[in-house]
This record gives structure tokens, C-alpha cells and sequence, in this order.
């Protein structure tokens, strides 16, 4: 758990480089790479924001939800959809939609599946993502023509004159998103809101004791997730062109899992170094045994439960912080 | 006016009447301690009263406002605060953090979600006072669980105090608790005022004399006596059941 | 009527099938509180292994059924002793553990076995149909019910009427009083997971007549477990039976009924239960 602000100004400024300096990392070095290059750090952020939301309702809330993907995929098909029947191109139209439409997806599950306690919210979560998953997969209106999912997504139009996305340009439309959603969610998780939620994670009755209506703040919670996860889900048709229904279920679901474990839960980088590595992992296997990646998948996730459960991240956010108190008091 | 009152109230778990016909009042500003055997209902009627359990019988008054079927977060802002039997602070999140969460309940802000949680400087300052005031204010930034027992204790009744309420309600306080600790609870409390009502369960008699003003005696889940300390100390029945009361 | 009879049977028999599913699972939740996220891809473990004895090897199909438990019990085993032990009172880690394996047992299925589904198979009596009611109806389907009952009633002796189906239910309630009455809590789970692979296993092979032998059952069988442990409610085998008649009834009349909402009929039935009884039909309130 991370002891939250320094009092001094100098003790910001210091907290705030290493985010200073994964932001450079994720705007210089994309310009000198490839366009394949450029796409694998596209799907990394879509990835990381994916994850992040997922942070917020499992890392922060506690709730093990096993359906993220429903709003996820929401976005991502709202998208396609106006795309495949209505020929909407603009992203100003389409991607607002898609938010929408995912976080209304997650109003409603969160009505039903909130009525479950303990284990049996994992299963229900489960459940109504696969219901989403097969209302894809048998409802023909939501797929092209002779096939399960929905192809021919473009690059969006910005409706900037004179000014066409490019893969390079997309990368860089994908980080803004990516920090404006960083920096929303950072003040959600230290705001007295996000604070309320950990407890509530930590003990319950007690919160309720104090005052909290505890079943609100989950429930916002996890409708504000499911409104990010949507922004993913926007964000990876126009990087994908394509959505399939697997996109809505559980192996999809389980992505922003894997991330966030191995990255640190409840940290709030944690997701992002997740992602990264999971990024890695996943590049690597294509290359070498593409046809073994869940299993290679499967046992790094194992293994980490089993053995690194704090997670990479957490790893190194301790030998930053062990840094400072070395070389500068971090606390005032 | 009654700070509160129950009337009738019952509590069955399946064939178990863990609370029978209870009817008690509480004046405001009264010092008042249930005592009982174990297992006589004493926690199970905090929980009624707090509302983490609902009764299956019976009405229960919060200054005159029908409480019975109200969510334990609504009788919180209504003005009760409670300590548990078995410490329930938030252990791996930091003291500061522990003060600032429970001082943010009761209040609009706590909805807040785009501010920093420091930048509150009224709740910020009345957490740091409630801290010092507790001889924790050093240790703020470490994990609840570091603390001793006694000084989460501690933490636990002052931060209920810093919620300003109208009805303290202490479970069992002094369980867990050295001499010198109990002493220091028993201090913390008989220096509250008049607007603050307590109500304590609790098994050391020491404490329970020190404090009630009245008491009254639960077994089966019923009252069988209600008094001042004196009252029950020479009433035979209460004796029979506690055979060897310390005085 | 016939009509109605026809559909019942239907409806039944695939219920039985998730019964089957759903019963192991709900034992190890309701004893341990872990949802073992694993228990589709043992299923299919089980499946493919009575598949391979049944008709790969050409041997009896009780042989097949036997062995498709007991190697999916083994899995289960060495999942609970060489891992979950590990974590204990980490429900969510262990939850999550098992669902790693999801992955890692899907792909070493499809690695051993190839992609290409199986036919379903049977055992020879089995094979073949009757009459009912003036129709044709297969044998395979009216033996399902019959086995699955039989091992309902079996599972039901255990839990009711033995030594280790007290201590399972002791445990459900108080962990902590069971242990201090020096019952070897860590058997028992160990048994218990063993119990309920076996079971996952034994009804792939069973049900592999009904819902053939693939890859992608891992995930399949694993949300009709959920589904039926929501409706019917944990730890009990009643509410397994009841869960899984139910929905399969509900599928087999909605199958014939309105045919485009088939695939549905299943998911109304969890919303509606978890509105009106969150803790399902016949769970424990908690």
C-alpha cells in the first residue's frame, strides 16, 4: 500500500520523475521506430489503459470481476457497428458512442452482479460476459457479412482538415488518451473517493460503520472502470480493424487480469508494467511457439501468483523509493 | 429527549433467540453498561442497534427518529458511532489514513473524486489534531498493524470521538487491554461532555463500575435487571450468575 | 404429449450433464470456498482421456469411465497439493491460480489431442435407440439420466450419511472449530478436490454423448458449471440437481419453443434468480 503525498514542494517534484520519465519513453522513442514497431507500442497502451481500469475495480475495489472484457468490447463493437451499418467514420461521433455504450453495459451488470457477494460475484461476472460474448456470436446484425465479427474498421477521421492518421500519428493519438486517462485516474484513486474505495476493500462494515453507503461506491466504481474499459475498446478497433466476439469474453477478461497481477496489484503502475511485460511475453512466444502461447501464458501467470505475487512493479517501485530515501528525503 | 430507545425488540438465528423482548431507554448524556454473561446477547443487540444485524421484532429509536430499517451508514450520520469487539480498523492502511477515511464519512466531500485527499485541510487539520491529541501523530504514516493492540484501541475510540457523535457505542473496550490501557480508556471517556451518550459492554467490572451511571443486565438474550451499580450489585439474581464479582 | 415427453427427456438428460458438471464444483466451493475455475478443462480432460480408452483403445466403456475420473481427479490433486496448499485462506489467489490452468491444461489438451473434435462416443448397450410414445429416441440420452442418478444418489449418501460428508459440511461452516477438533483439514481438502476432479472427469466421459469431446470445452462446461452453482446454490447436492434439471429443462423447451433465443434461456434464468435469490434456490443465506 503506498503512503500517499509528500508535504513538500521539492517532495512532488521528486515523487513525479519517474512518471516524467516513462512519459518520455513512450513519446521519443515510438518516432524512430517502425511502423510494426509503432503498432506493437499502440496495443501495448491500449492494453495498459485497458488494465488500469481493470487496477481501479480489482486492485483498489477488490472486486475479482472476470467480465471486463463486456465493456471492452461494447466500445470496440459500438464502433465497428456504426462503421459496418451506418458508415460513420468520425471519430468524434463514434468514440463518445462507444464510451457510452460500454459504460451503460456496465451499469447494468453492475445492478445484477453486485447482488452477488464474495465468490459468487466472480462467477456472475463470468456469466455475463459470456452472455455478451454469444449475443455477439449468434446475433447476425452484429457481424459482416459470412463471418463472426465485424472487419473493415478505418483509421478514424478527425475531421481536422488536410490531416489523415497514419500509424505514427495513431500511436500518438492512442498515448494522449492513454495520459489523459493516467492522469484522471490517478486523482480518482488519491481523491477522498478513491480512498473511501480501498477501505472498503480492506473492511466493509467498518466503512459502513463511518458513514459510507459501501454498495454506491462499488457500484460507481464499477461503472467509471467499465467507462475506460470502453475507451480501450474504441481505441483497439481503430488500431485492430477488426472485432471479433472473443473480444467480449472471458479470454479477454482475463488480459487486464494477468497485467495487473503481474505488474502489482494495487499499485497504479502496476497494470502498465504488467502490460509490458505481458507485451513482451507475447511477442517473444510468436516468434518461437506460437502455437503454445496460452500454455506459456498460463505458467507465467501461475508462476507469479505462486512466487512474485506483489508483482514486478512492486519490485521496482521499492528499489525507487529505497533511492531516495538514499539520496533525498522523499518525505518533507 | 431519549437519545434511544428500543421497544420490543427480538433477534431469532433459525431456532435461537439470541435477543427476546428487549425494551430499554437511554437519556442523553447517560453513561449506561449491559453486562451479561457470554453468549447473553450483548453484541447482538449492539448489532441491532447499529444495524449490522435486523431485527425480527420490535422498534428502535435514534432521538426519537424510527431507525429500525435504516442501513448502518444512514444511522452514522444520524450520529452513532461505534468501536467492535474485535478492533476493525483498515490494518494495512496507514494511521493518517485510517483518521482521514473515518473523518470523511459523515461529510459531502467524501464523494470527491478529482481533488487530492489532503488538499481537505479542514478534515486534514481535525485529523491531525484527533492524532496528536492520541500520542500517534509520529506514527502516522505507518500500517495500522504495526501498532499495539492497546494503542489501536486507542485509535479506534478517539478517531469514533473525532466523528463527533451522539451515541458512542464501545464493544467489549477493554478486551485485549493491559491495566494502564483500560485505565487510559476509562480517562478518555469520563472526560467526555454531556452531548456525547455512552453505551458499553464490557466483562471487566472495574471498568463497568468506574463508568455506568446505570446498568443493566442481559441473560438469554433478556433484562433481568436495571440499575445503579449499587442496585445491581445487591440484587440476589445478578448475583447468582456472576458468581465471584470483583468490586 | 408426446411432443412434451420428448422434450422433457431432452431437457433432463442435458440437465443430469450439468449436474454432473456442476456437482463437483459446488463441493469444493461450498467445503473450501474456492471456486475451482479449473473444472471445465478437467472435464475435458477427463473426456479425452475416456475418449482414448473408449475408442482409441477399443476397451469397455466403464473402463473408460473410471479412468477418465480418476486422471482427472489426479490433476486435481496435484493442483490442490502441489499449488493451492500454498495459499491457504487466499481465495482470490487461488481462484486465480485455478484459472491459470485453464490456459495451461486447454493447451496441452489441444497439443495431445489436436484440434479436431471428437465424435461423441457411448458404451455398445448404449448404442442405438427405442421407442417412446411412438417415437425414436436414443438409448445413450435415457442412460445418461439413469447413471446420473445413480451417482446423484451415491454423492448424496456421502454427503449426508458418511463420516467425511459431516466433516465437509463442518468445514463449510466453521473452519477454524473443525481443525481444533483435530479433523486434518488438509486431507480432507486434499479428498475433496480428488472428489470432485473425479467427478468433473467421470461426467466428461458421461456427458461426451451429449456434448462431444473439443477443445473449446474447457471454457463451455465451466460457464454451464457457474451458471447452474448460481441457480441452484453452493455446497449441496440438491441444489446441483435442482440447478441443472432446472436449466435444462428450461434450455430443452426454449430450444423448441423460440429456437433464436436458445442460447439465452440460461442466462434469463441466472438474472432472474439472482434477482429474486441471490444465493440461489437452494443455497445458504449468507
Amino acid at each position: 500500500m503506498e503512503a500517499a503525498e509528500q508535504q513538500t514542494e521539492r517532495g512532488r517534484w521528486k515523487a513525479g520523475v519517474p512518471y516524467l520519465v516513462g512519459a518520455l519513453i513512450l513519446i521519443i522513442p515510438p518516432l524512430f521506430l517502425s511502423s510494426y514497431g509503432q503498432g506493437i507500442m499502440t496495443r501495448f497502451l491500449i492494453l495498459a489503459l485497458f488494465a488500469m481500469s481493470y487496477n481501479i475495480v480489482f486492485g483498489y475495489a477488490g472486486l475479482l470481476s472476470l467480465g471486463h472484457a463486456a465493456f471492452f468490447g461494447a466500445g470496440g463493437y459500438m464502433v465497428a457497428i456504426l462503421k459496418l451499418h451506418y458508415d460513420v467514420n468520425l471519430f468524434w461521433i463514434a468514440a463518445p458512442l462507444g464510451m457510452l455504450v460500454a459504460t451503460l453495459t456496465a451499469a447494468l451488470f453492475g445492478l445484477v452482479a453486485l447482488r452477488a457477494v464474495g465468490i459468487y460475484f466472480l462467477l456472475v461476472t463470468f456469466a455475463l460476459g459470456q452472455m455478451m460474448y454469444a449475443l455477439a456470436w449468434n446475433v447476425k446484425w452484429l457481424s459482416s457479412a459470412g463471418m463472426n465479427g465485424i472487419t473493415g474498421i478505418n483509421l478514424p477521421d478527425l475531421a481536422i482538415p488536410g490531416f489523415m492518421l497514419n500509424t505514427t500519428s495513431l500511436y500518438y493519438m492512442v498515448f494522449i488518451f492513454f495520459a489523459i486517462s493516467f492522469l484522471l485516474l490517478y486523482r480518482l484513486v488519491y481523491s477522498p473517493y478513491g480512498l473511501a474505495v480501498q477501505g472498503i476493500r480492506e473492511d466493509e462494515t467498518r466503512m459502513q460503520a463511518v458513514g459510507y453507503n459501501t454498495w454506491l461506491y462499488k457500484y460507481i466504481t464499477f461503472v467509471i472502470t467499465g467507462a475506460f474499459a470502453g475507451m480501450a475498446g474504441v481505441l483497439f478497433s481503430y488500431y485492430n480493424f477488426f472485432v471479433s466476439p472473443k473480444h467480449l469474453s472471458v479470454v479477454t477478461s482475463f488480459l487486464p487480469m494477468v497485467m495487473c497481477i503481474m505488474g502489482g496489484l494495487g499499485t497504479f503502475v502496476g497494470p502498465i508494467i504488467g502490460a509490458a511485460v505481458f507485451i513482451f511475453v507475447e511477442h517473444f512466444s510468436s516468434i518461437y511457439f506460437p502455437e503454445r502461447w496460452p500454455l506459456v501464458l498460463g505458467g507465467v501467470f501461475v508462476l507469479t501468483i505462486m512466487f512474485a505475487r506483489e508483482g514486478i512493479g512492486v519490485y521496482l517501485w521499492r528499489l525507487w523509493r529505497k533511492l531516495n530515501y538514499q539520496y533525498g528525503s522523499v518525505k518533507g | 429527549m431519549e437519545a434511544l430507545k428500543v421497544e420490543g425488540l427480538c433477534k431469532n438465528f433459525g431456532g435461537v433467540s439470541a435477543v427476546s423482548n428487549v425494551s430499554l431507554s437511554i437519556t442523553v448524556g447517560e453513561r449506561l453498561a449491559i453486562i451479561g454473561p457470554n453468549g447473553a446477547g450483548k453484541t447482538t443487540l449492539f448489532n441491532l442497534v447499529n444495524g449490522q444485524l435486523s431485527a425480527t421484532a420490535g422498534r428502535i429509536y435514534f432521538f426519537e427518529e424510527d431507525v429500525t430499517d435504516l442501513p448502518t451508514y444512514r444511522r452514522a450520520h444520524l450520529g452513532q458511532a461505534r468501536a467492535f469487539q474485535i478492533i476493525s480498523l483498515l490494518q494495512r492502511m496507514t494511521v493518517l489514513d485510517n483518521a482521514l477515511v473515518t473523518l470523511h464519512g459523515t461529510r459531502p466531500s467524501r464523494f470527491e473524486m478529482f481533488r487530492y485527499v489532503r488538499e481537505f485541510r479542514n478534515v486534514f487539520d481535525l485529523a491531525a489534531e484527533t492524532l496528536k491529541a492520541l500520542d500517534l501523530w509520529e506514527r502516522r504514516d505507518e500500517p495500522v498493524e504495526h501498532l499495539g493492540y492497546g494503542e489501536q484501541r486507542r485509535l479506534e475510540i478517539g478517531l469514533g470521538l473525532a466523528m463527533k457523535p451522539k451515541l458512542l457505542l464501545l464493544d467489549e473496550p477493554s478486551a485485549g487491554l493491559t491495566k494502564e490501557e483500560s485505565a487510559d480508556i476509562i480517562n478518555i471517556i469520563k472526560k467526555l461532555g454531556q452531548e456525547i451518550t455512552v453505551l458499553v459492554v464490557d466483562h471487566d467490572m472495574g471498568m463497568v463500575f468506574e463508568l455506568a451511571e446505570r446498568i443493566i443486565v442481559l441473560h438469554y438474550g433478556q433484562i433481568i435487571a436495571d440499575g445503579t451499580p449499587e442496585e445491581i450489585q445487591a440484587d440476589q439474581r445478578v448475583r447468582e450468575i456472576y458468581m465471584g464479582i470483583e468490586e | 404429449m408426446d411432443w412434451f415427453v420428448i422434450n422433457m427427456l431432452n431437457g433432463i438428460s442435458y440437465g443430469m450433464v450439468l449436474f454432473l458438471i456442476a456437482s463437483g464444483m459446488s463441493i469444493i466451493l461450498g467445503a473450501m470456498g474456492v471456486a475451482n475455475l479449473a473444472h471445465g478443462v478437467i472435464y475435458m480432460f477427463g473426456a479425452y482421456i475416456g475418449w482414448t480408452v473408449a475408442v482409441k483403445w477399443n476397451a469397455s466403456f466403464l473402463l473408460a469411465f473410471l479412468a477418465g475420473g480418476f486422471s482427472a481427479g489426479l490433476v486435481g490433486l496435484v493442483i490442490e497439493r502441489g499449488l493451492l496448499r500454498h495459499l491457504y485462506k487466499q481465495l482470490n489467489e487461488q481462484v486465480l491460480l485455478t484459472f491459470g490452468f485453464v490456459y495451461i491444461m486447454g493447451n496441452l489438451c489441444l497439443w495431445i489431442w489436436g484440434g479436431l473434435p471428437k465424435m461423441p462416443f457411448t458404451a455398445k448397450f448404449m448404442d442405438g435407440s427405442f421407442e417412446i410414445m411412438g417415437r425414436v429416441y436414443p438409448k445413450a440420452r435415457v442412460s445418461v439420466i439413469l447413471i446420473s442418478l445413480i451417482l446423484a444418489i451415491v454423492l448424496w449418501w456421502l454427503q449426508d450419511r458418511t463420516r467425511m460428508g459431516a466433516i465437509v459440511r463442518a468445514g463449510m461452516d466453521d473452519k477454524e472449530t473443525a481443525m481444533g477438533l483435530g479433523i486434518n483439514l488438509q486431507r480432507a481438502f486434499a479428498i475433496i478436490f480428488f472428489i470432485g476432479s473425479f467427478i468433473a472427469g467421470a461426467a466428461g466421459v458421461i456427458g461426451a454423448q451429449l456434448l462431444g469431446v473439443h477443445t473449446e470445452l474447457g471454457f463451455d462446461v465451466l460457464l454451464l458449471a457457474l451458471i447452474v452453482v448460481i441457480v441452484g446454490g453452493v455446497g449441496s447436492v440438491q441444489g446441483a440437481l435442482l440447478g441443472g434439471v432446472l436449466i435444462g429443462v428450461i434450455d430443452a423447451f426454449g430450444r423448441a419453443v423460440v429456437p433464436q433465443l436458445a442460447m439465452f434461456t440460461m442466462y434469463f434464468t441466472m438474472i432472474v434468480v439472482l434477482i429474486i435469490r441471490p444465493q440461489g434456490l437452494l443455497g445458504r443465506k449468507i
